[in-house]
């Protein structure tokens, strides 16, 4: 698990500022990595409280959906993962991420391959910790 | 249902997009704005062009891209919730 910050996009933030619209809050959320997930997901509530409208759907396959894959919403958002100390905290201003429902689960969103392939992740089970440097 | 008109656009003008394969494509209503070589790039366009309508950033595909996840989970889609 780890935290990062999401927001509404870049340029979805700058045309609410053009249109006289506040801009909605940033979300604070708890990420779970997953390496078997192809993209990066988020809870439906969170882009709720983002009022964001989906750009996009896309064709997903899980354990539940057999051969035939489903469609799923997919939304424009700002990601930013933050580091500790001087280091640059990961940015993705402009990345689609898929609405999927994952609260129940205990976490806010699915830190996908989209993203770990800009990173270097390593998991040090018998240690039990793991590194993720980007 | 969101983004029906847009998706539509889409399937209906599939055939003409091949050339663009790769590309991600920005649709609005029935209209095929135009194609771009970053995901990033489609949206702000479809922002600046659009402001705060509802547009559609697809990429081109002939054979449709799969997300593949080994987790259980609900993916959501305004379609099937409509």
């Amino acid at each position: 698990m780890l935290d990062m910050v999401v927001s509404a996009s870049m340029p979805r933030l700058m045309a609410l500022q053009a249109a006289g619209q506040p801009s909605p809050p940033i979300q604070n959320i708890r990420a779970l990595i997953d390496t078997g997930a192809s993209c990066t997901c988020i809870d439906p509530t969170v882009l709720v409280a983002l009022g964001i409208q989906p750009t996009g759907k896309t064709l997903v396959i899980t354990p539940s959906t057999g051969a035939t894959p489903v469609d799923a919403d997919t939304y424009d958002v700002c990601i930013v993962i933050p580091a500790s100390g001087n280091q640059q905290p990961l940015v993705k201003a402009v990345i689609s991420v898929c609405a999927t429902e994952l609260i129940h689960q205990g976490y806010h969103a699915l830190l996908g391959r989209d993203i770990l392939k800009d990173c270097h992740f390593t998991y040090n089970g018998s240690a039990e910790f793991f590194t993720l440097a980007y | 249902m969101a983004l029906e008109k847009e998706l539509a656009t889409y399937k209906a003008k599939l055939p003409d997009l091949k050339e663009h394969q790769g590309k991600f494509v920005l649709i609005h209503g029935d209209e095929v704005v135009d194609y771009y070589v970053a995901y990033e790039d489609a949206i702000k366009a479809g922002y600046d062009k659009f402001k705060l309508e509802p547009f559609l950033v697809k990429q081109v595909s002939v054979t449709e891209a799969v997300h593949q996840f080994t987790r259980q989970i609900i993916p959501l889609s305004s379609e099937r919730a409509a």
